[in-house]
C-alpha cells in the first residue's frame, strides 16, 4: 500500500516537474500556459489522489471522511483549473496577443 | 538628496535592527505578552464557553467589542463606497448592444429603445468588453453553489476550526463576484438586489449589537452571552458558544454584503448596469 502511494507521489512530481519546466522554457505565453494548465491538474490528480489513498490505511470511518474531503479537493481542482486557463487562453486573445510561430515562418512568409 | 535619503534610511534601519534585540525570545514563556491574560485564555477558553478554537472565542466573546466596531468598520467602508460612487443619472452614451440568443449575431441599438426587445431572444449584453463564454459561464454556475455551502461551513464551523464570519463572508461575497465576472453584472444584480446588499450590510451590523443590546437587556454585561441562557434554554457556558454562532452570522451577512456592495460600484463606476 505504501509503496504505490510513493509512486504515485513521485509520478505527480514528475508531471509537476515536468509543468514547472515548460513554464520556464516555452516560447510565448500560450504555450506556457498548456504545461501551467495540463501538467498541474494531472499532477495534482495524482498526489492529491495518492494521499487520499494513504489516508485510507486504517480503514475507520474518520479516515474515509478524510480521504473523501481530499476526492472533493481533486474534483473541484479539475473543474476549476482548466477553466481558469481557458478564460486566460480567451482573455489574452481578446487582448490581441499574437500566438508565437517558429523563427522563419512568421505571418508574411 | 539621494545620499541624504539614502543615510536616512540607513539609520533608521540600523535603529530597528538595534531593537530587535531587545525582544524578548521566540516563544519565551516568560514574555509579557504570555504573562498576563493569555495563560487565562488558554487555559479557561474551554470550561468558560465550551468552545475549543481559542481564537474563535478571544475574537467573538472575550473581545466582542473590538470585533463588534470592526464589523461596523466594514459596514462603514461599504456605505462610504455607495456615498462615492452611486450615480443615479444614466450613462452617458445612449447606445445599446443586444446578442440574438439563437443566432449569436451581435445588434448595436444607437438610441435607447422604447421598449426594450424581448429578452428570451435578445439578450444585452456589456457595449465594451462582453465575454460570452459557455465552458466559464458553465463551471462557474456548477461551481457557484459549492462555494456558497463552503462559505456557510466556515461561518458554522468558526468554533472547531479556523474560520469565522469574516471568513465565511468573504468567500460568500466572492461567489456572488465570480456570478458577476463569468456571467456579467445584471445577472448578479438581479439575483441579489441593491436594496438586499444594502438590508443585508446593515442586519449583519445590527445583529451583532442587537445580541449585545438583549444581554444588557437580560440583565448581563453588554455582549456577555451568558445572560442570553434562559431564552436560548442551555447552561450559561452553552449560551456563550452559541452567543458567539449569532454574532458570526452577523459579522457573515454584513462581510458579505458589504463586499458585493462595493465591487458593484467599483466594477460599474456607480450605475450598476454593466462592469466588468
Amino acid at each position: 500500500m505504501n509503496l504505490a502511494v510513493i509512486i504515485i507521489l513521485v509520478v505527480g512530481l514528475v508531471f509537476f516537474l515536468g509543468g514547472a519546466v515548460g513554464i520556464l522554457r516555452f516560447p510565448d505565453f500560450y504555450s506556457r500556459l498548456h504545461p501551467a494548465g495540463k501538467m498541474d491538474t494531472l499532477g495534482s490528480f495524482l498526489m492529491l489522489g495518492a494521499l487520499a489513498l494513504y489516508h485510507l490505511h486504517p480503514f475507520t470511518l474518520d479516515n474515509v471522511l478524510v480521504a473523501i474531503k481530499i476526492v472533493l479537493i481533486v474534483v473541484f481542482y479539475f473543474l476549476a483549473s482548466p477553466t481558469a486557463t481557458h478564460a486566460i487562453v480567451d482573455a489574452g486573445i481578446r487582448a490581441g496577443q499574437a500566438a508565437w510561430q517558429k523563427p522563419g515562418r512568421g505571418a508574411g512568409s | 538628496m539621494k545620499a541624504l535619503a539614502l543615510a536616512i534610511v540607513a539609520l533608521v534601519g540600523g535603529l530597528l535592527i538595534s531593537a530587535t534585540v531587545d525582544f524578548p525570545d521566540w516563544g519565551d514563556p516568560a514574555s509579557p505578552a504570555s504573562l498576563h491574560v493569555s495563560p487565562h485564555y488558554v487555559e479557561k477558553t474551554m470550561e468558560e464557553t465550551s468552545v475549543p478554537n481559542i481564537v474563535t472565542a478571544v475574537l467573538a466573546d472575550y473581545r466582542g467589542f473590538d470585533t463588534m466596531f470592526e464589523t461596523t468598520v466594514v459596514f462603514t467602508a461599504g456605505v462610504a463606497c455607495f456615498l462615492l460612487l452611486r450615480r443615479r443619472e444614466p450613462r452617458p452614451g445612449p447606445s445599446r448592444v443586444y446578442r440574438h440568443r439563437a443566432t449569436g449575431v451581435i445588434v448595436e441599438m444607437s438610441q435607447p429603445p422604447d421598449t426594450e426587445p424581448a429578452p428570451e431572444v435578445f439578450k444585452r449584453i456589456d457595449d465594451d468588453w462582453t465575454p460570452h463564454d459557455l465552458i466559464v459561464m458553465n463551471v462557474c454556475r456548477l461551481l457557484i453553489p459549492f462555494i456558497q455551502l463552503f462559505g456557510l461551513y466556515v461561518i458554522a464551523h468558526g468554533h472547531h476550526s479556523p474560520g469565522g464570519g469574516f471568513q465565511g463572508g468573504v468567500i460568500l461575497g466572492a461567489s456572488v463576484i465570480l456570478l458577476a465576472l463569468s456571467w456579467d453584472l445584471r445577472t448578479a444584480t438581479t439575483r441579489m438586489k441593491e436594496t438586499a446588499t444594502g438590508l443585508m450590510s446593515a442586519t449583519g451590523v445590527f445583529i451583532y449589537a442587537g445580541v449585545g443590546a438583549l444581554a444588557l437587556a437580560m440583565g448581563g454585561n453588554f455582549l456577555d452571552y451568558a445572560a442570553l441562557s434562559p431564552i436560548l434554554m442551555v447552561d450559561p457556558v452553552a449560551a456563550r458558544s452559541l452567543g458567539i454562532f449569532f454574532v458570526e452570522v452577523g459579522v457573515g451577512l454584513a462581510v458579505m454584503a458589504t463586499m458585493v456592495l462595493i465591487y458593484r460600484n467599483l466594477a460599474s463606476e456607480g450605475h450598476l448596469d454593466q462592469g466588468l
